[in-house]
């Protein structure tokens, strides 16, 4: 499935988008532990992000379907 | 309507979309690009955001803002793209009868869109650096404890901001 990445998360990732070949539907918290092994380097971001699919924010022990992608967000610095 | 662009923000054309005879007090926010962060020259500044979510996250406390603190009007929009020092980063336009509620309600809608908005400071210094200002997790969904995180001012890492009341 399609993980986008934004702010931080992108330099980490190399990229803006990936996608991780897993089975869906997965549950959130799944899908972080594989993105987490196969970039090490998004490790250290992993406790501190927020997911979303299209406009709404989803807890990590919500299923995604991979219909859309998977957003991570870091920490927010608006303002 | 618009809450994230990326064209220079006008607040005079927020305080004409907001015009309001039955308010006495009006608020005018911008938070401004400043020069330096934590000691170090910063150069310019680029702002992203994620667009779908930000939007809709600016629409709800444009409505939060006027139902907690009684106020009339309440307009934000913020920025997104390079910017340079000096330049508006976010405009919160809000209008009441009286001043008090339009002050404490300016005041709470900076501290909570800097807590909300999924938007990302990336600071260019003039040493030819750049990095990502570290920022405040989004309390939904930063783990499954979300409901019982407390927001936490961010104020030490706030851009210059100008603060203009008009009654």
């Amino acid at each position: 499935m399609r993980i986008e990445f934004y702010g931080v998360l992108q330099e980490a990732a190399g990229s803006e988008a990936i996608e991780l070949p897993i089975d869906t539907p997965s549950r959130v918290a799944h899908i972080l532990e594989e993105l987490g092994e196969q970039i090490p380097a998004l490790q250290s971001h992993l406790p501190r992000i927020a997911c979303a699919v299209g406009d709404e924010v989803i807890p990590r022990s919500e299923m995604v379907s991979g219909d859309a992608p998977l957003i991570l967000l870091p920490p927010v610095s608006g303002g | 309507m618009e809450h994230i662009t990326d064209q220079v923000l006008d607040p005079e054309l927020l305080k004409r979309e907001t015009e309001n005879p039955t308010c006495g007090a009006l608020i005018v926010f911008e938070g401004t690009v400043r020069n330096h962060h934590r000691g170090r020259e910063v150069e310019r500044m680029e702002y992203t955001a994620y667009k779908p979510l930000a939007e809709r996250v600016l629409q709800e406390l444009e409505e939060e803002t006027k139902r907690r603190f009684g106020v009339v009007e309440c307009r934000i929009v913020h920025r997104i793209g390079e910017l340079a020092i000096g330049e508006a980063s976010v405009v919160i336009v809000v209008r009441s009868a009286h001043r008090g509620d339009a002050f404490d309600a300016a005041e709470w809608a900076i501290d909570t869109l800097k807590q909300r908005v999924p938007i990302w400071k990336n600071d260019f210094y003039a040493d030819g650096t750049r990095a990502y200002q570290d920022g405040v997790p989004l309390s939904a969904c930063g783990s499954d404890e979300h409901d019982s995180a407390s927001p936490r001012s961010s104020r030490d890492t706030q851009s210059g901001n100008s603060l203009h009341n008009q009654e």
